[in-house]
């Protein structure tokens, strides 16, 4: 049996080869370990040597062809062996051609350029490098989703960046009425109060969970998220529901300041803080006053409104409620001035006035509070006033009053715009959403469809 | 010669000879000529696929160091380890490893010894004890050291063999290894496969003493020199470090004298030794001297001799097919096993 | 019942780690420089010598590379070694077992073997060390698939991951910064574990997410204590593993504060910061980005001596507020 010489790979990555000289021709005696040839990589030429003594017979690969590794080059018959020419295909059948790659196309002469250019715009947007304005990807998203072109966005960050907030603000502003947008800035960013994060972190529950757009609900004066949750647990909303502590209330620290719109901004921020942009939103009283100014000066957007005793809306409130509130510390004390929410003379509750006392317990949570009374209702008088807001409003809005409140006289809605829609509740009192909780809860989930 | 006569200087012979041959039986003997042949050919069966192209990677063969990977397995049970080298082919099948699974494992395949994961240069068989190849050089002493602190600690009666090869004696971790080993009277053999040459810098060139085991006195332990490709030499040194260090007498330092007749790897293109040099070590091949010494001290006949390479050769021809017909790993399984949990 | 807790320093947390590990596990043994009679070179192993002789808790040589080799082969063969670096910094001399070896020997032997060993590594700047006794290299080490690296902040979690290394089958590089050793703090008596591979808010907030790890915690803390007197809030993550890292953590923390800062000690280029930028860059989170994410990392400088040098070799807590601050911008 004749001896097989094959081309070895000789280097790892060798997957081909090539012969660069023959020292030996066809039929010459060889001896073991005599040089055969010579391989050439692109490293260094390596030489082989004869596997056995005999007769070469058969070189297959002729030099300078690349050839597979392992293909056979050529047989070795030892001495005495008869030859035969082998039948099969030898390694020159199977060579590589030297070069396999297609050929180049024709030469063109000089490279060709692509077609005439416009040249660029004029640096019409200033921030970014040629690709748009800069803008955060948060920004980016949102603006997507407002269906609105960033670079008609101001932006406000460094060097111009565009930020989550300018987009709302931009989308806010034109989802105004056009008399209303003309009048409004072109960066209608709002200069936001130190109070306003001196309150951050407002305390906030998600009291159900869901899908769709939220109803965020606002408490009154002297109230607490809490409020809520026997009036959610028989609403049957479809939708997450989430209730916040406003600043010196519940669970909140106290704020810095009380105007209207430090209170507002820190809603904002908590409203914000839960990845909420737009909501359905309910909200008690003083609550309601804040949170219209919140819609009106921050890039929160409503998809309804609903105002339950709202404040703000005249000069008169029960200022002997609200300094006997104040300064009641004891169930006997507290009770009485309890009793005045409600027009049913069963109410309160015992659990509805355990529940006061326990945040009256709170030193520093009813300092907050008679600070916040002193700013917004100092001398028995409503300084707050959200009528011209409520009008620019683009928000479906509704608004609930108990005949018989004794807190703020329910005489207020009268000339609201007509858009608005008005509840008057016989034998409720300052309470419309424990009083009347199934009138109200229906009509909330109105809202929310209409406003969806 | 009568009968009686014969025997009475058989006796005789036998004890004058070394201690491996009046150590192990004949068929130890003849299992230890099968495990050389075994290495010669997988080596040459590796060589050859590599050539063909059928393999990925380097290798680094051990053609020429048969006996003292053999020789120094002969005292050895399972459940004494071994930590081996880049040049660990032969160490695997003298430890007892399968050469099917070898092969596969050389070819990348889910059924080697690693699962195609480490190939040449890591093919492991920890039941039969070995700890694996090591493609760094003195990487596996300090591991040699940790099992043979590992088997003190858990009171058992088994030695650490730790092959390295002469490069690897001037590493940092072969003084560390050593010093450790001696300071703590651990059951390691230190095997230092001096094949002459760390791939092209010969070891008069590299190493400041004339021995490796030279070495041993820094660290207060026995140095013993032994001709490599002498298969009782090596057995019967190898017995003797191993008793010492089951005794709890501490390490030993064997150097085998020996010579690799091919490259350093397949990349080697052999510029720093001459031809003449290398033919000089053929013709001390480890192989058939031990087969010529079998014969003549009457172990072995020589048909018994063929029998033993065909044997051989039949299993490495089984082992390659079996490795050629084996399935490949899952590429999607590339992370696997890197982690336990 | 919960188990009593009591004060312990966060090195009296790892020996008690240590301690229990030996008792409940015979496999379980010590080595490193100077770990017995002497204690340990932060009074880490105190009298553990004592309690489990000198056999289990073995003074090495000062042979890192050979000591962590050592280790690998213990751990290869039926023992849990913890291996004593007396400083993380000397682990560069044993990077060979470490690497190739430690994290490799499981994969290359195609899952025949696992490697349960604990290298316990002190770290980290702030005591006038200097430059080859102060580094925080983890990055490093968690750059390796087949290693697991944790970074206590607490003597709780101290304790807790020690533990949970010492049970792990693979290889553990606890980083123990230096500073810490003294800081007290509550810890349960008897065995638990804190998961590898599970960060902790330890502060939540609203405004911007801080990523850090063991003594960077507690600046973060400081810091965000500071600012939330100026209404920002700082969301504090203790990322506790580097490797496997806590990714969904950090994405659910960003996704919610819409910035993100990592505030780590080891050198900021190419660290642990960029990795934790990259997993938010690459995930949904991204979208939720309002504002550039911000890495402050160590200098581009070895560890210096002076210690006004070294104090801004790494970041500090006015550092962190002011970062912070900035990144927080008109947010709130």
């Amino acid at each position: 049996m004749p001896v097989e010489v094959i081309l070895p790979r000789v280097d790892m990555d060798m997957a081909t080869g090539k012969i660069s000289r023959w020292y030996v021709a066809d039929g010459e005696t060889v001896t073991k370990g005599q040089v055969l040839f010579e391989i050439e990589t692109d490293k260094a030429a390596m030489e082989v040597d004869s596997p056995s003594a005999g007769t070469i017979r058969d070189i297959a690969a002729s030099e300078g062809t690349d050839i597979p590794v392992g293909s056979r080059v050529a047989w070795i018959f030892a001495e005495g062996e008869a030859y035969a020419p082998p039948v099969e295909a030898t390694a020159a059948a199977a060579a590589v051609p030297a070069d396999t790659r297609p050929a180049p196309a024709p030469s063109q002469g000089a490279p060709v350029l692509p077609p005439e250019r416009s040249p660029a715009p004029a640096a019409s947007v200033t921030a970014g490098a040629g690709n748009g304005p800069a803008a955060t990807p948060l920004a980016r998203r949102l603006a997507r989703e407002h269906g609105l072109e960033l670079a008609s966005v101001p932006g406000s960050g460094p060097r111009g960046r565009i930020q989550a907030r300018d987009v709302l603000v931009r989308a806010e502003a034109l989802a105004r009425p056009a008399a209303i947008q003309s009048s409004a800035p072109a960066v209608p960013a709002p200069a936001r109060p130190a109070a306003a994060s001196a309150g951050g972190g407002l305390h906030r529950e998600w009291l159900q969970r869901g899908e769709g757009v939220p109803i965020v609900l606002v408490h009154g004066f002297g109230a607490s998220l809490d409020g809520w949750r026997s009036f959610v647990t028989g609403a049957a909303f479809d939708c997450p529901v989430l209730a916040v502590d406003l600043p010196g209330h519940g669970r909140s620290g106290p704020a810095e300041a009380w105007s209207l719109s430090a209170l507002a901004a820190a809603l904002e921020d908590a409203v914000r803080g839960e990845g909420v942009a737009s909501a359905h939103f309910v909200a008690h009283s003083l609550g309601a006053a804040v949170t219209v100014t919140m819609l009106d000066e921050l890039p929160v957007e409503a998809r309804s409104l609903t105002l339950l005793s709202p404040a703000g809306l005249g000069p008169e409130i029960n200022g002997a409620f609200v300094d006997g509130f104040l300064r009641a510390s004891k169930r006997e004390s507290l009770r009485p001035w309890l009793k005045l929410l409600f027009a049913d003379p069963d109410e309160p509750r015992e659990a509805f006035v355990a529940a006061t006392l326990r945040q009256k317990a709170d030193a520093a949570s009813v300092a907050a509070q008679a600070a916040l009374a002193a700013t917004v209702f100092p001398d028995g008088t409503q300084a707050i006033d959200i009528r011209a807001v409520l009008g620019r409003l683009t928000a479906p809005v509704k608004v609930m009053f108990g005949v018989d409140d004794r807190i703020i006289p329910a005489r207020h809605v009268q000339g609201l715009p007509g858009e608005i829609g008005v509840h008057l509740f016989s034998g409720v009192g300052h309470m419309p959403y424990l009083e009347r909780r199934e009138a109200v809860a229906r009509l909330v989930r109105e809202a929310v469809r209409s406003g969806s | 010669m009568d009968l009686m006569e014969k025997a009475m200087s058989s006796a005789e012979v036998r004890a004058n000879l070394p201690e491996a041959y009046r150590r192990l039986s004949p068929d130890q003997l003849k299992q230890a000529l099968k495990k050389m042949h075994l290495i010669r050919l997988f080596e040459e069966g590796a060589e050859d696929s590599y050539q063909r192209g059928l393999t990925y990677g380097t290798m680094h063969l051990s053609i020429g160091q048969e006996a003292s990977a053999v020789g120094i397995c002969a005292p050895l049970t399972d459940a004494d380890t071994i930590t081996s080298t880049h040049r660990g082919h032969g160490h695997c099948i003298a430890k007892g490893a399968d050469p099917k699974k070898m092969f596969a494992e050389f070819f990348g395949k889910e059924t080697g010894y690693c699962r195609g994961r480490g190939g040449s240069m890591h093919i492991a068989d920890v039941k039969t004890g070995n700890l694996g190849a090591n493609g760094i050089v003195g990487g596996g002493l300090p591991i040699a050291v940790g099992a043979a602190l590992s088997m003190k600690l858990q009171g058992k009666d088994s030695v650490s063999i730790c092959f390295f090869g002469d490069g690897a004696n001037n590493e940092g971790a072969f003084h560390e290894a050593l010093n450790m080993a001696s300071v703590w009277k651990l059951p390691v053999v230190f095997v230092c496969e001096n094949n002459q040459y760390g791939m092209s810098t010969s070891t008069e060139r590299s190493t400041a003493v004339k021995n490796v085991a030279d070495r041993a006195v820094a660290y207060s332990m026995p140095g013993v020199i032994v001709d490599g490709n002498d298969f009782a030499a090596v057995a019967s040194a190898s017995m003797a470090a191993v008793d010492r260090a089951k005794r709890g007498e501490g390490p030993t330092l064997i150097e085998c004298k020996t010579y690799r007749t091919r490259g350093h790897s397949r990349s080697d293109r052999n510029r720093y030794r001459t031809k003449e040099e290398i033919e000089a070590w053929v013709q001390r091949d480890p192989i058939p001297r031990f087969e010529q010494e079998l014969i003549g001290l009457g172990f072995l006949t020589a048909a018994e001799a063929e029998e033993i390479r065909a044997a051989a050769a039949a299993e490495i021809d089984e082992a390659y097919e079996f490795a050629k017909a084996s399935p490949s790993p899952d590429p999607a399984d590339v992370t696997r096993f890197v982690t336990t949990v | 019942m919960d188990a009593p807790v009591r004060e312990l320093s966060f090195a009296q947390a790892i020996y008690e780690a240590l301690a229990i590990a030996m008792e409940a596990d015979p496999r379980v043994f010590l080595m490193g420089e100077d770990i017995g009679v002497y204690g340990g070179a932060f009074q880490v192993t105190g009298d553990l010598v004592h309690r489990f002789g000198a056999e289990r808790v073995r003074d090495t040589p000062i042979s890192e590379l050979g000591g962590a080799g050592v280790a690998v082969g213990a751990a290869v063969t039926g023992m849990r070694p913890v291996y004593e670096f007396q400083f993380s910094d000397f682990a560069t001399l044993a990077m060979e077992q470490i690497v190739n070896q430690a994290a490799k020997m499981r994969y290359m032997l195609g899952g025949e073997v696992s490697v349960p060993l604990v290298f316990r590594m002190p770290c980290g700047s702030g005591t006038g060390a200097a430059a080859q006794h102060s580094q925080s290299l983890e990055a490093w080490f968690a750059h390796v698939p087949g290693l697991k690296v944790v970074e206590p902040s607490t003597p709780h979690d101290a304790k807790g991951l020690l533990l949970a290394a010492l049970e792990d089958p693979d290889p553990v590089l606890v980083f123990e910064h230096k500073l810490l050793y003294k800081m007290k703090g509550p810890v349960p008596q008897g065995h638990y574990t804190i998961p590898i591979g599970e960060a902790a808010t330890v502060r939540q907030g609203r405004h911007v997410t801080v990523v850090a790890s063991a003594i960077m915690v507690h600046r973060a803390l400081e810091a965000a204590e500071t600012l939330a007197q100026e209404g920002i809030e700082l969301e504090v993550i203790d990322l506790r593993s580097l490797r496997p890292i806590d990714s969904r953590t950090i994405i659910e923390s960003v996704k919610k504060t819409t910035r993100l800062m990592s505030v780590y000690e080891g050198v900021k280029t190419l660290g642990i910061g960029a990795e934790i930028s990259a997993l938010i860059a690459e995930s949904e989170a991204f979208g939720y980005l309002d504002a550039p994410i911000v890495r402050l990392g160590g200098a581009e400088c070895p560890i210096p001596y002076n210690p006004e040098l070294e104090k801004a070799a790494v970041p500090q807590v006015p550092d962190i507020v002011e970062a912070a601050r900035a990144l927080a911008g008109g947010r709130t």
